[in-house]
Formats: C-alpha cells, sequence, structure tokens
C-alpha cells in the first residue's frame, strides 16, 4: 500500500468489520515482513477449514498482478470467501474480481496521472 | 466561453457551477427518488413499530423523537441504507446526468452515503463553516446533497458563491479567528442559504466554505449527501478503495490499462 498501518489498528478494523457484519472472528495470521511476500496469505487460503478469511486492506494482496490473479483463481476453485475489512469489499465470485481488478489497475495506473492540487 | 462541443444545457450547468460554486436541478428520474424515500418511510415505520401516515412524516419527525435519542436512530439508519447495495445505485441514478455534464463521465463514487437529520432547535448536528478539503478531500470532489424534504432558510445549508472566494482568502490571510466558530459572523453577509425542494438536487463544489446553523424553522431537515470525482483525477485523504469505488469504467480505459507494447526483436 505504500505506507504501514500498525498491526493494532488493523485488528481494531478488521475486529469493528466483525462485528457490524455478524462474523465471528476466530484466529489471526500475520504476513511474513520479508518484501512482496505473501507466503501465509496463500496457505491460508489452500486451507480446507477455512472458508472465510478476513483481510485487513485489498492492497495486501500480492502488488505482482500474476500472483494475483494465481489468488483469484485459488479462491474460487476453493471456494473461499474473502474480505476487505477497509474497503468494506468481499471477493468469491467472478464479478466481484473484475471489481478488484479494476480496483488495483487504478491504484496503478495513477502515478502516471496528474498526482498534485 | 462557449464551448462548441458541448450542448447548451451543459454550457450553463458549466458556467452556473463556476460562478455560484453549485447547481440545483430538477431530478429527471423521479422512479430512483421515490425508490430513496420509500426506504426511509419503510425503515421508521420498522423502528418504531407503527403504521404512520406518511404525509409529512419527515417534515414532522421531531414529534416522533428526542433529540437526545437521535443519534442512534440515524446511526442504525446510516447502516441500513450502506448495506442495501441498490440505495448507492438509486442515488447515483438520480444524479448521473448532472454529473456526466459537470465532472465527468468515468466516475468514482463515495464507499458511503451521509444522512443528516436536523430537527428544530437541535444544537447536537452542527457543521461550522468548513470545506472539505480542509478537511483531507481532494478539490477533484463535488458534493451531490439530496434533500427528502423542502429545505430553505436555516432548514437547509449555506454555501460561500465562487465568486465572494476571493474575498474571503484575503479576509482569512487578514484577520484573525480563535475558532471554526469565529468564521461565520465574518462571512455571514456573503454566503446564500440554498432554497432546495424536494425532487431537486444540489452539486457543490466542496472547497468552498459551506455549513448550517441551529433549524429554526418549524419542521426537520432530512438530506443525504456523497461525493463523487473523476476517477483519474487526484486523490486527497479519502483514497481510491476505503473511501471512492470506481462506478462508471469506460472500456477504452479498462483495456489501456492492461495493455504493453508488444515486443520486438
Amino acid at each position: 500500500m505504500g505506507e504501514r498501518v500498525p498491526q493494532s489498528v488493523q485488528n481494531l478494523v478488521i475486529r469493528d468489520y466483525c462485528s457490524r457484519n455478524n462474523i465471528s472472528y476466530l484466529l489471526s495470521a500475520t504476513e511474513y515482513a520479508m518484501k512482496n511476500s505473501s507466503k501465509v496469505l496463500f496457505k491460508i487460503i489452500n486451507e480446507k477449514n477455512k472458508e472465510r478469511v478476513i483481510l485487513y486492506s485489498l492492497f495486501q494482496l500480492p502488488s505482482n498482478s500474476n500472483l494475483r490473479d494465481k489468488f483469484y483463481k485459488i479462491v474460487i476453485k476453493n471456494k473461499k470467501k474473502i474480505y476487505f475489512a477497509l474497503e468494506n469489499k468481499s471477493l468469491n465470485n467472478k464479478d466481484d474480481i473484475e471489481i478488484i481488478r479494476d480496483i488495483w489497475n487504478i491504484k496503478d495506473v495513477l502515478p502516471n496521472c496528474l498526482k498534485k492540487f | 466561453m462557449n464551448n462548441l462541443f458541448v450542448t447548451k444545457s451543459e454550457n450553463n450547468l458549466y458556467k452556473k457551477y463556476l460562478k455560484d460554486g453549485y447547481i440545483i436541478a430538477d431530478i429527471k428520474n423521479i422512479k430512483s427518488l421515490d425508490w430513496i424515500k420509500q426506504f426511509y418511510l419503510s425503515f421508521i415505520k420498522d423502528y418504531f413499530k407503527k403504521d404512520f401516515s406518511t404525509k409529512d412524516l419527515l417534515n414532522n419527525f421531531h414529534k416522533l423523537i428526542k433529540i437526545k435519542d437521535l443519534n442512534s436512530f440515524r446511526l442504525k439508519l446510516i447502516q441500513e441504507i450502506n448495506k442495501d447495495k441498490n440505495f448507492r445505485k438509486n442515488y447515483f441514478n438520480v444524479a448521473s446526468i448532472f454529473l456526466y455534464e459537470i465532472v465527468g463521465n468515468e466516475l468514482a463514487m463515495q464507499n458511503r452515503v451521509n444522512l443528516s437529520i436536523q430537527l428544530p432547535g437541535d444544537k447536537s448536528s452542527l457543521l461550522d463553516v468548513h470545506a472539505d478539503t480542509w478537511s483531507g478531500d481532494s478539490p477533484f470532489e463535488s458534493v451531490v446533497w439530496l434533500p427528502l424534504v423542502d429545505c430553505f432558510k436555516t432548514k437547509s445549508m449555506f454555501i460561500l458563491p465562487a465568486l465572494k472566494y476571493k474575498k474571503f482568502i484575503k479576509l482569512l490571510q487578514s484577520s484573525k479567528f480563535r475558532n471554526s466558530a469565529d468564521l461565520f459572523p465574518k462571512i455571514k453577509n456573503d454566503v446564500k442559504w440554498l432554497k432546495i425542494n424536494y425532487g431537486q438536487i444540489l452539486i457543490f463544489n466542496q472547497c468552498l466554505p459551506h455549513g448550517n446553523l441551529v433549524n429554526k424553522e418549524k419542521e426537520t431537515r432530512w438530506s443525504m449527501n456523497c461525493r463523487f470525482k473523476s476517477i483519474f483525477t487526484p486523490y486527497g485523504d479519502k483514497k481510491l478503495g476505503e473511501f471512492f469505488e470506481p462506478i462508471s469504467l469506460k472500456a477504452a480505459s479498462k483495456f489501456a490499462m492492461n495493455y504493453k507494447l508488444p515486443k520486438i526483436k
């Protein structure tokens, strides 16, 4: 995302999202701190007993678009439901993927657009 | 300046928005407006578990609720309107033809629609003079303000017309003020109180100072607001994703964002 939000604040946002959407908060997981790591994320979406996964933000998905496509593919194949707490969005079908793709693509293009005001 | 490439009506809106800082227009999509109003009326009936007559229910809402109970009611209602996906769709439908003319046709819409309920005499729902840009909004945003009742005088909102903005900037630079409440007395003769009826829509430039005062009329004000901007314009603190969602990305942009020049030997 280009900035870091403290984990305690990320957890608060996720807990609030769960409470507003009647979702039970069970376990939390933390991605490895190494640059561009998505190892923990990919482990979770491949686990059979975890149907619903909540991320703090959709901009925590891999910054590499090929890796994101792989992520979407696994989510659909494994019938997972992914939530993005900050953006109040969810992902579990192809329409959702298109919306997430658009947002990511725009975010990637914005540095090439007018920046200042 | 008249632009030959746009319609006469678009030219008129363009000039009015730049000169006054806002436009007020008659809504064409009455079906969507009715859908929104009906949503509120149904919520009120469910909340109070009573089958009220809908005639003037919103205007007389202060007879139903105490000021101390208003905020919890309002928060519950805001949660409901933002849970229903059709709500934002209908909100956009009401405003779209004007937004296309004033803001653009590839639009990002605020994720949440805000609601303001101002009971007569209520001092708890006031917004001192402010511009949204002063708290992190991008100047590329416009606000769509939609009333569910006729709004006038202190039951409405005020805005400093664009023509008076330079004078206001000079005032900010030359005179001291202790807090935001001190600002209004200095500009009260220059601001315009907007008269806007149910069935009309207001789109305003949120860079211009605006706000409200205690509603001294005998009726309750119900209004909503939601921000729109062109997708590919600069964002302020209110970012794409967490605050704005692209709602009308066009095919050419969608294609181009993924385009890469072919590699050649």
